[in-house]
């Protein structure tokens, strides 16, 4: 029992630290940023990227 | 036999030349000049640009452009202006365009304006802030004031506005920022992958995610603070009452500005100003009106027009405000130099709530769709010259 839980546990731990894994950690990341900068409708984070929201070609900003 | 095939070929012939005859007519009464309206725009069209919404100078231009002046001209078939015309002018925004959004996805394919005026020499013109890029519509309708005074005139007429040339400017500065930041990641992630006894991950990409995520933190404590900052100023400046009744008395003439209170971006908002006598409540049909919609955060005119009242002393019209910020409407009157009554121009002004309207869902995640998609290329590439480095080594 206690061994396949360890497995299972390597196993894991082997899949979110691998290359792949990291990558999309690693995109999500700056999706979000992204999203946060250009896409957020967040009243504070609006007003403080308003000039460059409006100043990118495919962003709608209101 | 010969003259049965002779009577043939002659009747024949004369149903050609009967067809031709009714063909050249056709063609000729398409092709002769018919009453139209002709369209001048001041800059010509192919230079305007679309709305700055935010002209700042760290990234703008810094000033936000005049309206573009749109002048309408009614001509006769020989092309001779027609007098005593009563134009309907409403503007149609650019069709919807979610997988290459504009700044207001909410106005695509909205109506703009919507105006009814008397046009004493046939010219109508109007000045108007177009707020995205793409091809307007105007529908013209042009009636007579007299009846049976000419044939009346229903058009739609095309208005192509380019893109911002900033955007476009600025656009290859973002592909290659995206394109850094996916190719930088992946020729790190990429790297050779040692990990040390106790480590959870190489040094280096627990650098990198450890990086990626404190900067979401700064970014995100900037906007705060900003925003904390933007307020505090917002308190300090509070704003002047002003007279918001829309109706002002003057040498013994009364203007009045009614309509919507409110609006809402997408949707458009109806005015009606209207000068009468104060004493006898007649209606004064030979001023002038003119009109200015001006956005009050940024101050810049988004509207104006200037022409004559109708028979009942009015001028009514619907516009939209496409940006979710509070508008004023300043409707100044003046006296017609060769009306019967002469007074001193005055004024009425009315400030309108504009609600703001967020963008669609899906048409933000289009976009952020893209975005990421150009973050990735940058990735593969990066991921992709590494592992060639290292099998070279």
């Amino acid at each position: 029992m206690r061994t396949s839980m360890q497995i299972s546990w390597r196993r894991t731990e082997q899949f979110v630290l691998s290359m792949p894994a990291q990558a999309i950690l690693y995109m999500v990341l700056w999706s979000l940023i992204i999203w946060l900068v250009y896409f957020s409708t967040y009243p504070a984070i609006h007003d403080s990227a308003h000039s460059l929201r409006h100043h990118t070609l495919g962003v709608s900003c209101h | 036999m010969f003259s049965k095939f002779k009577f043939r070929w002659s009747r024949l012939m004369a149903v050609a030349c009967f067809i031709s005859i009714l063909c050249y007519a056709v063609i000729s009464v398409s092709q002769s000049p018919r009453p139209s309206v002709q369209l001048t725009t001041e800059p010509p069209i192919a230079q305007t640009v679309p709305l700055e919404a935010e002209a700042t100078e760290y990234l703008g231009s810094g000033n936000y452009n005049a309206p573009v002046q749109v002048k309408l001209q009614a001509r006769d078939a020989t092309g001779a202006p027609l007098q005593n015309a009563r134009f309907h002018v409403q503007v149609l925004t650019p069709p919807p365009t979610p997988w290459f959004t504009t700044d207001f996805p909410i106005v695509e394919g909205t109506k703009l304006l919507d105006i009814e005026a008397n046009a004493p020499t046939g010219e109508f013109q109007m000045q108007q802030v177009f707020p995205i890029r793409g091809n307007y519509q105007l529908q013209v309708q042009v009636t007579p004031l007299v009846a049976n005074g000419f044939a009346p005139i229903e058009q739609t007429l095309n208005l192509t506005v380019p893109e911002s040339p900033l955007k476009l400017k600025y656009f290859p500065v973002v592909l290659v920022v995206l394109l850094a930041i996916g190719f930088g990641g992946g020729w790190i992630i990429g790297g050779q992958q040692e990990i040390q006894s106790g480590e959870i991950a190489p040094r280096q990409v627990r650098l990198l995610l450890s990086g990626v995520s404190i900067l979401a933190i700064a970014v995100l404590l900037f906007f705060n603070v900003s925003a904390e900052f933007a307020a505090h100023a917002g308190m300090e400046s509070a704003a002047l009452p002003v007279n918001n009744s829309g109706l002002i008395e003057s040498q013994g003439l009364k203007l009045e500005l009614t309509g919507d209170e409110n609006a809402i971006v997408g949707q458009t908002a109806s005015f009606q100003a209207k000068l009468t006598n104060s004493q006898t409540n007649q209606p004064v049909s030979d001023a002038i009106f003119k009109l200015k919609s001006t956005q009050l955060e940024n101050n810049w005119i988004a509207f104006a027009y200037q022409g004559v009242s109708d028979a009942k002393g009015s001028l009514a019209w619907q516009e939209q405000f496409f940006d979710g910020a509070p508008h004023k409407i300043e409707v100044e009157v003046l006296p017609n130099p060769k009306g019967n009554q002469q007074f001193q121009p005055f004024q009425v002004t009315r400030e309108i709530e504009v609600e703001g309207i967020a963008p669609p869902m899906s048409v933000r995640f289009i976009s952020l769709f893209y975005f990421t998609g150009v973050l990735a290329l940058g990735m593969m590439a990066g991921l992709g010259l590494q592992r060639r480095r290292l099998q070279q080594i």
